[in-house]
């Protein structure tokens, strides 16, 4: 039996829920009908494994399984696709951490659950839409955001503008860049450039905070030291976790305590063997794109590589 | 049993599509072609050329050969980038088991769709 928000749709003997979707007019999308091209991928509660089994580790986690390969026992709960109602929060706190860059708390006004290292998106009270990545965990009770001001920028420079009591409307939360705990000694590889560092923040956080015991290997970029923040919070977290290594890196005027050089050719030789690594890449779009395909070619499984890249939102 | 159940279906095909991506992404003949933002989609169509080229699920509905490559005929695509496919093709599957005759039907499948591939 399935469930589609008040439609009951029973299953005929072996009937896939695809076949069982379309004999009762709803329209879905599907494809290869194989469980290849993934195109009649749906979402629910506690999917049968193995119509999840080709997916990603984040989308299983998520529910998410290919209506073709899924013979359900028992009552299957699909969820639909609307957009999730928006969620009034409150600026806790905002703090410029870096130029140009400032980390905003907020608290959400009724439940607003996530992952560590997905985003929400900032609804501005004229219209717009900008996705920003959350940093902290639930358990922190306080949305943490990572916000860069772009020169003319409507949201960010909204953002930056907001003070402590202030209102802000916020709906998600959305994307798949978070920690799965599928393998606690798994390698994980952490790269992200400028506030880039907001999810990997989150999902460092959260994968040590589930008992994580594999190697973390995080990797901040940044133009030159100064644009890189929030150093002694990262090197408080690397105290309290040994299995933690940061690393800063910049592309001028390196200090002693950073790496110079390209972020991507960085990566590549500060992770080591790539064979058996899970790794998040998040920031600028650009950058993300160049890293993608370095550790690709450099041996990743695609199916490995997450990646959120910061693209801007659409004119 | 077609080539792609014999090669282990859809798990051998997840590392094979890998392979073979990683492949044309380090040959300059071709890497051009391939040098998309959205990594994530090309690996999802080199997934639907490799299930096509060796009688993955016979439904496969994706675009037809003409229309795909449409656009990368207008950017140059010929005769020598099709041998190249063809040849990193019979390397990737050599590699995950296939034995010569096997990589000889795949090669002539290909050379089936060549014209199409090229819009002729
Ligand atoms: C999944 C996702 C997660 C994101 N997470 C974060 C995050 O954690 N922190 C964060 O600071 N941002 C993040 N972003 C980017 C953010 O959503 C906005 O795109 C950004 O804040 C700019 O929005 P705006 O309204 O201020 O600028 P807009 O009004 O949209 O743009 C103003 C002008 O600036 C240009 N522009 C936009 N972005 C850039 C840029 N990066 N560099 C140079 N020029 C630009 C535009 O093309 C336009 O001409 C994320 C984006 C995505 C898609
Ligand atoms: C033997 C000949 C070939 C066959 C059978 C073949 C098959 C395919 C298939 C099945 C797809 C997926 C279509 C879809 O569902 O969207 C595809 C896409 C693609 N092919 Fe080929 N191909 C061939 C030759 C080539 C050559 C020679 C090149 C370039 C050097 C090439 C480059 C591409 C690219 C870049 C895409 C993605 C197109 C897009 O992003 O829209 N192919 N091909």
């Amino acid at each position: 039996m399935l469930s589609l928000g008040a439609q009951e749709i029973p299953l005929l003997e072996g009937e896939t829920v695809l076949e069982g979707l379309e004999r009762s007019g709803v329209d879905v999308a599907s494809g290869c009908r194989a469980g290849t091209c993934c195109k009649c991928m749906l979402r629910a509660d506690s999917p049968p494994p193995e119509s999840q089994s080709t997916l990603r580790p984040t989308l299983r986690a998520q529910g998410y399984f290919l209506a073709c390969q899924a013979r359900p026992e028992g009552r299957l709960t699909l969820h639909s696709a609307e957009a999730p109602t928006p969620v009034d929060t409150r600026v806790e706190e905002i703090e410029h951490v870096a130029e140009g860059v400032a980390r905003i708390l907020l608290r959400p006004s009724t439940p607003f659950p996530f992952r560590p290292g997905q985003y929400l998106d900032v609804l501005h009270p004229d219209g717009h839409a900008r996705s920003y990545s959350i940093a902290s965990l639930p358990s922190d009770g306080v949305l943490e955001l990572h916000v860069r001001e772009i020169p003319n920028g409507r949201v960010s420079g909204w953002l930056h503008g907001r003070v402590q009591g202030d209102d802000v409307r916020i709906r998600g939360a959305f994307g798949q860049c978070f920690h799965v705990a599928d393998d606690p000694r798994k390698k994980l590889l952490l790269v992200g450039a400028g506030t880039g560092l907001a999810p990997l923040l989150g999902i460092a956080r959260d994968a040590l905070s589930q008992g994580h015991a594999g190697p973390i290997d995080l990797i901040h970029g940044g133009l030159e030291p100064g644009r890189l923040y929030l150093r002694e919070e990262l090197s408080r977290l690397a105290e309290q976790a040994p299995q933690l290594r940061i690393h800063h890196c910049v592309l001028r005027r390196a200090t002693q305590h950073e790496h110079e050089g390209q972020l991507d050719e960085l990566a590549v030789r500060l992770a080591g063997p790539l064979a058996s690594v899970r790794a998040f890449l998040c920031g600028d779009g650009e950058i993300v794109h160049k890293l993608r395909r370095k550790l690709f070619l450099a041996g990743m499984p695609s199916a490995e590589i997450l990646a959120d890249p910061f693209l801007p939102a659409p004119a | 049993m077609s080539l792609y159940a014999r090669l282990g279906g859809e798990p051998a095909f997840q590392t094979a599509v890998d392979i073979f991506y990683r492949r044309m992404l380090s040959d300059d003949r071709v890497a051009r072609f391939f040098d998309d933002v959205d990594m994530e989609g090309q690996i999802a169509k080199q997934k639907a050329f490799l299930t096509f080229v060796t009688g993955g699920p016979a439904e496969y509905t994706g675009q037809d050969m003409r229309a795909a490559h449409a656009e990368l005929v207008k950017l140059g695509i010929a005769d020598e980038h099709v041998d190249v496919v063809i040849e990193h093709l019979g390397a990737v599957l050599t590699e995950l088991g296939a034995d010569a005759k096997d990589v000889g039907e795949v090669a002539a499948l290909a050379e089936s769709v060549r014209d199409q591939v090229l819009g002729r």
